[in-house]
């Protein structure tokens, strides 16, 4: 320890100052993604995506479709943009969409409760962790719960979205004024480049279709895991300055908003919600003093999609986005402010946990239970 | 807390570490001077004890935030953590809170009713106290500025200065004195001597490998 750790901070091989650049433009990518989605399907033919799209035309099904996106790609931010996209291409109406928005938030808990696994050997080690990832899976289940009936009988979450969408309509801003944006046009240019290349090969419809959808969902998928790398680099400093300031002062809005502006500069909801584990598993922060920050990671992952709403044409890609943002801002409102509501998902949690250090087995139970067969088996049916 | 996010550069949280362990090594100053103060009879016991305690409570809390922060910038920084980095401060805040506890040790021996100020070791002790305190602020000079020619130096010095602690312990063990004069002598050298290792342990980490941090004193052969 010749030298001050200080002066040995790790970059990753990339310079500091290049960082930010390279955010930048995986951000011009992604949205250049969600755009070629929203082109890719035109071409495909909206009647085609509405017949792929009309097997989880029930809401439950919707639902499960969510999950189990959000499961195989590891990431709601992914699986949001992509629904904000096929919205935005009018193969997907936002009725429909929001189960599956919904799905994307209990999809996404998946991947703070497999880093969770790390302290399976461990017993107490465990248990504080598993219950700390498991607290944003009984919470989004319970919002839905709570949330995704009250939709369907009175649609209030897209009304009310689309009554904001509206509000930002009338006041001119970037995301709903189509064919005056600059950044509408930037990104519009890559996606009729690749259009025309690919017509001009002699492609069918179809494949010059499938071919720019397939890139486009690379392009979100790739931007996205580089915009998060990047980020987390970047930021890395103040976050940990920012989770010691919460483990030195509790819980509450600071924690939240702590756990919504990691979240908003790294995109990832995952990445904050899995960095609580270990410092759970550790003891250094409490499952109440977690709860909060993970309630803003929550709230936070849904800055992506109103990012990808910037990308569509139509105003309903901004609707469904800010549906995204309003159904975690109501799940807030019902879970948190009351401290007996509030205990419900912290007490299903850590009864889970109780029940997973004693017999590991449902530990693999519940992760593929509730994030595998339930979500085959719940499209299949309800389809 | 929150505008912690968007103060300042967003170096990583080792630079704060390294403040708090400097912080944690004036605390100890501050509680050795205390302690002393009281072994010296330049205050009565009872009245330093609070202040004593609480000074030893400040640098426990400064052990528990700082091994906090660690698994922290763990958690945050994922696979390009600091973790040689990590290891040494875990190791060595432990080597720093113990110097708080051997200081109170010393009160304790003042507030037991031990009286050295009339014995012929006074002197003597008294600058092997102040040649101690001097090494706490030069411990702390020399881990801030990661000088290894200068820990090499202290670390010798210290090293010669074990042998004479031991040797004073083994002077009371076989004298004829009474206990009220021997045993203080004892104690009193033998916690400078733990408190002068201690303070070895932390400058190991300026020179030594992970691996041998805290082993100065063993395996002379291999030393450098």
């Amino acid at each position: 320890m010749a030298e001050s750790p200080a002066t040995t901070e790790r970059t990753g091989g990339v310079p500091r100052w290049l960082r930010p650049i390279l955010v930048l433009g995986f951000l011009y990518l992604f949205l250049v993604g969600v755009k070629g989605l929203e082109t890719g399907i035109k071409v495909f033919g909206v009647d085609a995506a509405e017949r792929i799209f009309g097997y989880v035309s029930s809401p439950v099904a919707g639902l499960f479709a969510g999950i189990l996106a959000t499961v195989l790609v590891q990431s709601s931010s992914v699986t949001t943009s992509t629904i904000v996209g096929l919205v935005g291409s009018g193969s997907l109406s936002v009725a429909a969409a929001v189960p599956m928005i919904m799905g994307a938030n209990i999809g996404t808990t998946v991947t703070n409760t497999l880093a969770s696994l790390g302290h399976v050997r461990r017993g107490a080690e465990f248990k504080r962790a598993f219950a700390g990832a498991t607290v944003h899976d009984f919470f989004n289940v319970f919002a839905v719960v709570v949330f995704l009936p009250l939709e369907l009988a009175t649609g209030f979450l897209s009304k009310s979205a689309t009554a904001v969408s509206s509000l930002l309509a009338g006041s001119g801003s970037v995301a709903a004024a189509p064919g005056k944006s600059p950044i509408k046009a930037a990104i519009k240019a890559p996606v009729a480049l690749i259009e025309g290349s690919l017509t001009d090969l002699g492609l069918h419809r179809g494949w010059v279709g499938s071919l720019i959808l397939a890139l486009a969902l690379v392009s979100i998928f790739v931007a996205l895991v580089f915009v998060t790398r990047n980020m987390r680099v970047l930021m890395a400093g103040r976050m940990e300055a920012g989770f010691n300031a919460v483990l030195g002062r509790g819980a509450g809005l600071g924690a939240m908003i702590l756990g919504v502006v990691v979240t908003v500069a790294v995109q990832s909801s995952s990445i904050t919600t899995s960095i609580l584990v270990p410092l759970l598993g550790a003891g250094v922060i409490t499952l109440e003093n977690a709860y909060p920050v993970t309630l803003g990671a929550n709230l936070g992952t849904t800055v992506t999609a109103l990012l990808a709403s910037l990308a569509a044409d139509r105003p309903e890609a901004l609707t469904i986005a800010l549906t995204h943002t309003l159904f975690n801002v109501f799940g807030i409102l019902a879970f948190y402010p009351v401290p007996l509501v509030r205990r419900l998902p912290l007490r299903a949690a850590r009864a889970l946990a109780e029940v997973a250090t004693r017999r590991k087995r449902v530990v693999l139970a519940y992760l593929v239970a509730v994030f595998v067969v339930l979500p085959l088996v719940g499209i299949v049916v309800f389809r | 807390m929150v505008f912690d996010l968007f103060s300042g550069k967003g170096e990583s949280q080792i630079e704060r570490i390294e403040q708090q362990i400097q912080e944690m090594l004036a605390a100890c100053g501050r509680t050795i001077d205390i302690a002393t103060d009281a072994l010296f009879g330049r205050v009565a016991p009872s009245e330093v004890g609070e202040t004593l305690r609480k000074s030893d409570r400040a640098v426990n809390r400064l052990e528990r935030e700082i091994r906090r922060e660690l698994v922290v910038h763990a958690g945050v920084r994922g696979a390009s953590a600091d973790i040689p980095a990590i290891l040494v401060y875990m190791s060595i805040v432990k080597d720093i809170e113990r110097l708080g506890d051997y200081a109170k040790n010393l009160w304790d021996v003042a507030n037991a009713g031990a009286d050295i100020t009339g014995l012929s070791e006074f002197d003597r002790i008294q600058r092997d106290v102040a040649w101690v305190r001097e090494l706490v602020d030069r411990t702390a000079k020399i881990f801030a500025e990661r000088d290894a020619a200068a820990a090499q130096e202290a670390l010798n010095e210290a090293d010669a200065k074990l042998d004479e602690f031991d040797a004073m312990v083994i002077e009371q063990l076989t004298s004829d004195r009474p206990s009220r004069e021997g045993v203080p002598i004892a104690l009193v050298a033998r916690y400078l001597k733990r408190i002068s290792a201690h303070l070895m342990n932390v400058m190991t980490a300026v020179v030594m490998p992970l691996d041998r941090l805290d082993y100065w004193d063993e395996d002379k052969a291999d030393r450098w």
